[in-house]
């Protein structure tokens, strides 16, 4: 079974505790959305996935990572 | 709260207090054969258009006042109104469909006297109001679960 994981809230601590307000609006999406992806209960496309790590001006694989268990 | 999953209760709201109206109409009325009286069959219409009115005047508001910088919904809300939209569709189908055969059953075995002509017209009403309810229940079911972008 194949899990994705992120480093969101990390990585907003990492940003000056950026805010989940403020990074939903860099990446074009809904605080809810921010809250749903911090809680693990879901999954972005990978245009968000994307806009959420330009958003903290980084690689894709530094906020989103793949991990596969059996 | 997004503004989308507060549509959702509000919609949930309204249908639930539509099914509220109509079983009042059904006590007051003092009978189940209320497609014999003509102003107990309107009531029963009005009901209905007034929860219908209400989720169009309800979707109006979130278009007009969701026109800020901030988006109102995004591809969360839009995969999880999806998914609740086809539980809806499945449910209420199969709803119409097996009271519809029910009704054609009834009406084989015991003729005309027993089927009023409007009972057809009720069901797909009620249909209506069962997709609205359970596609209000799903969403707020899926807000709480999780949920992969594209599904459904």
């Amino acid at each position: 079974m194949a899990k994705v994981k992120n480093r969101i809230r990390r990585l907003r601590f990492d940003n000056n505790e950026m805010t989940q307000e403020k990074l939903a609006s860099l990446a074009g999406c809904t605080r809810q959305t921010i809250i749903a992806l911090e809680q693990g209960r879901y999954l972005p496309s990978i245009e968000l996935a994307f806009r959420i790590a330009h958003a903290f001006g980084v690689s894709l694989e530094e906020v989103f990572q793949y991990e596969e268990s059996i | 709260m997004s503004i989308s999953q507060k549509g959702a209760v509000a919609q949930l709201l309204i249908f639930s207090a539509v099914i509220a109206g109509w079983l009042v109409l059904f006590i007051t009325s003092g009978t189940v054969f209320f497609w014999l009286d003509d102003t107990v069959k309107m009531a029963f219409y009005i009901v209905a258009a007034v929860g219908f009115g209400l989720l169009v005047l309800m979707n109006a508001i979130i278009a007009i006042f969701a026109r800020g910088k901030k988006p109102a919904s995004d591809e969360r809300d839009k995969t999880i109104w999806r998914k609740a939209s086809l539980w809806a569709t499945g449910v209420s189908y199969t709803f119409v469909v097996v009271l519809l055969l029910i009704l054609s059953i009834i009406y084989m075995e015991q003729g005309s006297d027993v089927v009023s002509v409007y009972f057809p017209l009720f069901i797909v009403l009620i249909g209506g109001v069962v997709l609205v309810l359970t596609q209000a229940i799903a969403a707020l079911v899926y807000y709480n679960r999780m949920v992969s972008y594209g599904e459904g």
